[in-house]
Parts: C-alpha cells; structure tokens; sequence
C-alpha cells in the first residue's frame, strides 16, 4: 500500500482504535490502575529519604520523580509484542497481512490509539504533582519543552520497536512473551522506573546510562524534574534518537525475514 | 401416556444490552451515558416434551433456540415463566439434575486439548461418580457406536473436526444422562461425518430412551432425527408439532422429481405441473398435494420416464416461507399499530 | 461417597492430568524456570540499590528486609505452580464460552477451575526463597526461634489461603471484563507491593496493605515471625483475616456465576 493511501487511512484507524479503547474502558482503566510501581517505589524511596536525602533527591525531589515517572510511563506505552504474540499463536496474523496496510502500521497506530485516554489519566496526576511539589523543577526554556515532546516520542518508539521487534521473534517461536519479560524486567530495572539512574553506584552507572531503557522512561523524567541545559538534554536527544534509528533498521531486518519464514511455513 | 421431561410455561428472557453508535462523538458520549436497549430474546414460550422424544428447534438465527436450550440446561436464569426438568428447576443446579443432563455445542467442545479423550473420559467419569464396571460397559458401546477405535488415545489437537466431534459426543455421555441438550452438533462437519453423527443419536436415543433437543440449521439433521418439530422466531413459539404437518401446512405441494431418458417437450412438462428445474440430471416439477395421482399417471403416460420420485418440498424452502410468513404477520401488526 | 472423600479422589484426578500434561511440554520447563529465575534476580536489584545507600530503611535492615523478600518469593512461587495456571484456565474459558461445561458439571465451578492445572515446575523459586533465607540469617549470625518458626508455618497457610482468595476475587472481574491479561497485570503489579515490609508505606497506604489488600499478612507479618518479633494479637488477626478474605472471596465468586448465567446468552 502507497504511504499517500496509508496517510489518507489514517484518520479513520484512529478514530476507530480511540473508539476501542473508549469501548473497552474497564480495561483501560485496569491497565492505568496496574501501573502502580511508580506509587510503590515513591513510598519506598521516601521511606529511604526519611532522615535525609539520597543524593540530590529530597522526599519532595522523589514525589516529583515519581509522578513524572507514571506520566510518562502512561505517554510511552506499548504492548505490540503481546499483541504479535497472540496473533502467531492463533493464526490470526494472516488477516491483518491480507489487509493492505502495513501490519506495523496498524500496530503503531492501535498503539498510539490508548494515549488520548491515557492523558486523560495523567493530567490530574500531572496536577497533582504540580500541587504537592511545585513547578520549580520544571524546565523554563520552550525550546527544552520542545525536547521533552521529541524525548516522549522516542521513548515511545523505542518501546514499541523493541515490542515489535521481539514480537517478531514469535515468527520463529511461535510465542516470544518469554523473551518480552526477559525485556521487561530490564527495563523495570535500568530506564529509571524503579531506581533512579543516577542513584546507580558509579561503577554500572555508565553502561545503563547508554542502554535503550533509560531513554524509554529515564530521560524523559529527567528533562522534567534534573533541571537539564539545553546542550545536554539535546545531546541525550541525540543518544535517544541514534537507538530509535538502530532498532528501526533492527525491526525491519526480523520482520522481513519472519515474513518470508512464515509465508513457507503456511502461517 | 408418557411421562412429561420436560415443561416449559411462559418461559421469558430478557437481558439488557448497550448501544455503541459508530463515530467519534458518540463514542466519546458513551464513555459517561450508555443507552441501554432490553433485547427480549425469548418472549413467552410454553411447551412439554415427553420421556424419549426427539424434539428438534428451528428457527433463523437470534431467534432464541439456543438461549431456550440453555434455560433448560439450567446454565441460564428465565427472566420469568416455570421451567421444569424430569421434576427438577434447572436454575438450582442441583448435582442430581445436572448428572441427568448433557449439553453438546458444536465448534465448542469441553475435552482437553492437550491430552487424549480418554483423560477427558476419566475425569468425568471422576466428577459423576460413575462406577467402574458402568463406565466400562457405557465406554465399549459407545466406541462401538461411534467407530471410535484408537482415537481416544491421541491427543485432541491432533484430531480432525469430525474425529473430536465424535470423541465429544463420547465424553458427553459417559454418564448415560436422560436428556440431550444438542446446539448444532454436526455444524462445520462434512456430509459423510454428519450422516454418522446423526445415526448415532438416533441410535442412543432408540437404545436408551433418552430424551433429545437438538437445534440446527441444518434441515438433514431435523428431518432425519426430528419428528416434532418446535419453531421459535424472534423469541416466539411458531409452531409446534409433527414435522410433517408443519410442511404440509406450508408448502402442500409435492414435488415430482423425474429422470428422463431423452430431453422432454416443455409443453408436455407444464401439462404434468409447474416447472421448478431441470437440469442434466432430471427435471423436478411442482404440484399440488391433490393431484399427485393424476400428475404421476400423466407424467408416466406422456414422457419419456426413467426414473421418478415424489417429495415433500426441500425443507429449507418451508422454513424460509414459514419465517418469511411470520414476518409478514408481524410487519402487519406493527403497521396496524 | 462422601463430600470430602468425592472432592479428593477429584483432586487426584486434575493432578493427574496436569502431570500428563506437564510431561507433554518438558521443554518449557527449563526456559520457565530461568526465566522466573531472572526475574526474581533483577528484583533483587533495588532492594541492594537501596541498602547500599542506607542501613536501615523504615526500621529495617538488609538482612531483615530480604527475610521479607524470601517470603515474597515464596508466595511467587506459588501463585505460578499452584494457582495462575488454573486461574487463568478460567480466563480462556469465558474468551472461549467454554464455562458452560464447567458449569454444567455436578461438582463445584470453584474447586474445578482452581484444580484444574497445576505447574509445580515453576516452582523453582522456592529453592530462590529458601537461599534467601539462609543467607539472611547467616549474616545475622542467628537461627528462627522454635515458636517464630511454628507461627511461620501457620503464617505460611494463611498467605497461600489469601493469595488464593485475591486471585479468585481477581478471576471474578473476569466475568465483567472482556481482556483479562490486564486483570494479571494489574494483580502482579499491586502483588508487588509485598516485597518490602510494610512499615514502608506510610498513612492510607499502609492501611490499604494491611486490611484491603492484605499484602502486610502475606509477606511482613511471616518475616517478623521468623525474626522472632510478631505480636499475638497479628498472628491471631492473619488467621482471623484469611479466613474473611476466604469467606469473602467465596460470596464474590458465586455472585460472579449467578450474574455470569443471567446475564449471557
């Protein structure tokens, strides 16, 4: 399908996907609720924090983190892995190729289809957490809120590709949600979502520091609540945006391959 | 006179559903106010089966057969109306109502996937304490019955539709239940498969006096299994009786199907009855129920007459015309209303 | 035959066929356990970020904290071998419109789906458990006292009772949602909770953990018996707590069935 014909289609997947979403609103109310880790690890955080901080961090400081932290974890969510996984299992992957749109392309956008309502949901925390800790963490320049939109961006798709890419992986194994929560316990672990990367001892702290989880949540957060120049935050752009580019080249490759294996295969 | 199975009084169910218009407004609407919609899928019914009765329940689709089969297997509540089984209110569930029912539903079936029927077997042997020399005795006839021989051995998965449909007829009777609760048993499968499907049932309900209900769409397996027949259409009873009858009553003509030895005048066809096809392999002609005697005599006198049946009209065709009917009707009450 | 007498040679029979079962798939195993294995290692992770900052965190130290860790694991364990796999049968059954079988069966809905599969090869992490354990209490220098580890044991029927019944009132809201991964998900993610002791949290949530979600029952109430450390009032309020909960998710449960056949079709 041309990218004129699929730009022209897109509207309609949108709406009909927010329409899903609307529809199936308990689920999407249990998703935001499940996203607890967040609130779980602010409590604990605090906890440490009690006496004195932790770093830079205050208990204020965590509050903050935290909240920003669901926000963005509600802005960059993906779930095309389990998604690609079920539709292999079932065979019912050969529909949506039949289909001619792009099977990515209709991934992406039932994806992107859940964040409206997910901002539904973030706003109010978002003004909470304005409310309890102020705006002084906030970063001033419009032009570091122009990154912040980029960062948020890439974090989604570096989610979504690397959701994509090992939901591929099912072409060859029939079901990758094994592999995903081989992922997802890395991410929970390394992109900021449980532990501040800089809280890290300085010996590992490099190495998370390049790896893709932190620019899935981490780095948004901390152009929201560290305080970042404009040269820093756009140099992490720049780190953010070379991964989005890796796994883009990395997710065609597997699904071209996984195509032509599950053609000879039947499907 | 035969005992009363199962009888049905003003039978009623109602449930409520919410409308989701298409577009984004509206979708965005729904997210606060639904508008709920009462779906009356079963309006008042009332009907009795005897002990042993093959019944089968026709009716287009949404009609409420299957929303009736399930009230009676007790897995549904009846918004009102009395419902009983062998003595028993299928709605309590009781352990000795439900070890005297089975439920079949074709394309869903209950024995494990992953394993062998015969697990399937053993567990519900287990669940309704079925003693072993019993379960022996009920697992030798119906493989017997049913051509099973080593399929109950291999796993589920690995059986064709047909093969698991007829394992799933196996495990559902592992109990000699008294009555049959049958949704579309033989859907999806193919002729030969169906005609031994529908064999068996005859020939476990002839062997065990069991009682059965059956829906389908499939008019061979009604006119074969089914000599009274109950049509439900929108959640209403339409007819209930012989299936015979029912077709008399629609569509009286017979049907004239005749091979000939070479190709016939149409003139002298039309003079026999109305032409309803003619093809390679015969022509078929309607008419009238009265003038079967006199179309056979002439067909005989002035047509090269190879071959030559008469029939009832195909079933469908009655259905059709029975449920167009009752549409007419309702459109003219609405209209008077 | 008797209610019970019937009810157990059931059981045997379910367990049977998850052992055929189990010995159908022997591949998964391996990949299942080093799996759960990794992730209960990287969950590791901020429990030593934290104490590497601090020697106490709310009133307690490492070695105490991971005492608390070992008994989330356990419980972990558990949820996989015993009680997710059945459970989420129950999923795929409504997906499926396969309940009705179930239902139709004279034997109860309840205790069919919840024997209905058992994995006691992803158990692995009751190894996980009991290393973190030793550990623990080598660094202490110290063993569990003879009543703190009887109270253990008692605490350790409690727990699984009310993971069990927080799993079925969980499975319940199957019935009135449509995709339920997300009702695991949601589970798994408020379960998680459990892994710090609950002095951590503090005000409303606290309370949340102790009475509503009885994480503090399942997990820290254990752990401070094993350090020799638990108030009799607690431990009689474990016992008394799983038994509501247990009570609680029973009523649920059948008020889910009764809606479930009211309201399909």
């Amino acid at each position: 399908m041309s990218v004129r014909s699929t730009v022209r289609a897109l509207p309609t997947l949108f709406r009909v996907g927010f329409a899903e979403m609307v529809a199936y609103r308990a689920e999407m109310l249990v998703w935001v609720l499940a996203t607890t880790m967040p609130l779980i690890m602010l409590a604990l955080w605090s906890a440490v924090a009690h006496d004195a901080p932790v770093g830079r961090f205050d208990q204020a400081d965590f509050v903050a983190y935290f909240l920003a932290t669901f926000i963005v974890r509600q802005l960059t969510g993906a779930w095309v892995a389990w998604q690609l996984s079920f539709e292999v299992r079932t065979g019912t992957l050969a529909m949506r190729l039949l289909r001619p749109l792009h099977p990515m392309v209709s991934y992406a956008v039932e994806n992107l289809a859940a964040i409206p309502l997910r901002m539904v949901v973030a706003f109010p925390v978002a003004m909470l957490a304005l409310i309890l800790t102020g705006a002084s963490r906030l970063p001033r320049d419009p032009l570091l809120w122009a990154v912040f939109l980029l960062s948020l961006l890439g974090g989604w798709l570096i989610t979504f590709l690397a959701n994509a890419g090992i939901g591929t992986l099912a072409l060859w194994t029939g079901s990758s949600v094994k592999v995903m929560d081989v992922w997802l316990a890395l991410f929970m672990v390394f992109s900021g979502y449980l532990i501040p990367v800089e809280l890290f001892p300085p010996a590992i702290r490099g190495t998370i520091e390049v790896l893709p989880f932190r620019y899935q949540i981490g780095f948004p957060v901390e152009l929201l609540t560290r305080g970042l120049d404009l040269r820093a935050a756009l140099r992490l752009l720049l780190g953010q945006w070379i991964w989005v580019g890796l796994l883009t080249l990395g997710v065609r490759a597997l699904w071209r391959r996984g195509l032509q294996r599950f053609a000879a295969y039947g499907g | 006179m035969a005992q009363t199975m199962v009888s049905v009084q003003a039978l009623r169910k109602h449930y409520t559903v919410h409308k989701r218009p298409p577009g984004l407004r509206a979708a965005l609407g729904s997210l606060f106010r639904r508008v709920p919609t009462v779906v009356k899928a079963v309006d008042g019914i009332s009907f009795q089966i005897a002990r042993g009765e093959r019944v089968g329940f026709l009716g287009p689709n949404g009609a409420g057969k299957t929303t009736t089969l399930k009230v009676l297997a007790g897995l549904l509540h009846p918004s009102s109306g009395e419902v009983r089984v062998d003595g028993h209110v299928p709605q309590r569930r009781e352990d000795a109502f439900l070890k005297k029912i089975t439920l079949v539903m074709g394309q869903k079936q209950q024995l494990l996937w992953d394993l062998p029927p015969s697990e399937t077997f053993a567990l519900n042997r287990a669940i309704y304490e079925v003693p072993e020399p019993e379960f022996q005795r009920t697992l030798t006839e119906l493989t017997e019955l049913l051509e099973l021989g080593d399929l109950v051995n291999k796993p589920t998965r690995t059986l064709s539709l047909g093969e698991r449909m007829k394992c799933e007829l196996a495990a559902s009777l592992i109990h000699r239940p008294q009555v049959l609760f049958l949704d579309e048993p033989t859907i999806g499968l193919d002729v030969s498969m169906q005609v031994v499907i529908r064999d068996f049932i005859k020939a476990y309900n002839e062997r065990t006096g069991a009682t059965l209900i059956l829906t389908s769409h499939y008019m061979d397996d009604v006119a074969a299994l089914c000599p009274r027949v109950v049509v439900i259409d929108k959640g209403v009873l339409s007819y209930d009786g012989a299936l015979d009858e029912l077709v008399r009553r629609i569509r009286p003509e017979k049907r004239l199907v005749l091979r000939l030895d070479a190709p016939a005048d149409r003139a002298a066809l039309d003079a026999v009855g109305r032409v309803v096809s003619s093809d390679a392999a015969g022509v078929t002609l309607q008419i009238p129920q009265e003038g079967v005697n006199a179309a056979v005599s002439r067909a005989l006198a002035t047509l090269p007459v190879h071959d030559l049946t008469v029939e009832n009209a195909p079933l469908e065709e009655v259905m059709s015309e029975l449920f167009a009917q009752s549409r007419a009707a309702r459109g003219e009450v609405e209209d008077a209303a | 035959m008797t209610g019970v007498a019937r009810y157990w040679r059931l059981l045997r029979v379910q367990v049977r066929s998850s052992v055929l079962l189990g010995l159908q798939y022997r591949a998964d195993f391996v990949l299942d356990g080093v799996v759960s294995l990794f992730w209960t290692l990287t969950a590791l992770v901020p429990l030593f970020t934290v104490f590497h900052l601090r020697q106490t965190v709310a009133g307690w130290t490492f070695e105490e904290a991971l005492v608390v860790t070992g008994w989330f694991t356990l419980l972990e364990a558990i949820l996989e071998g015993a009680i997710n796999p059945s459970l989420t049968a129950v999923v795929e059954h409504i997906r499926k419109g396969t309940l009705d079988f179930v239902l139709l069966k004279p034997a109860d809905a309840q205790f069919l789906v919840s024997t209905a599969r058992f994995e006691p090869w992803r158990s692995t992490n009751v190894v996980t458990a009991l290393v973190l354990w030793t550990v623990a209490f080598v660094r202490m220098g110290r063993l569990p006292s003879l009543p703190g580890s009887l109270s253990a044991i008692l605490l350790l029927v409690t727990a699984t009772s009310l993971l069990y019944s927080l799993w079925i009132l969980t499975v319940s809201a199957a019935f009135y949602v449509v995709k339920i991964d997300n009702l695991t998900n949601l589970f798994n993610s408020i379960f998680d909770a459990a892994r710090w002791p609950v002095q951590v949290f503090r005000g409303v949530m606290r309370w949340v953990f102790t009475f509503i979600v009885p994480l503090a029952l399942m997990t820290t109430f254990p752990a401070e018996a094993m350090l020799g450390r638990l108030p009799l009032p607690a431990l009689a309020g474990s016992v008394v707590g799983a038994g509501v909960f247990g009570w609680l998710s029973r009523r649920v449960w059948l008020l889910s069935i009764a809606r479930y056949t009211s309201a399909s079709s």
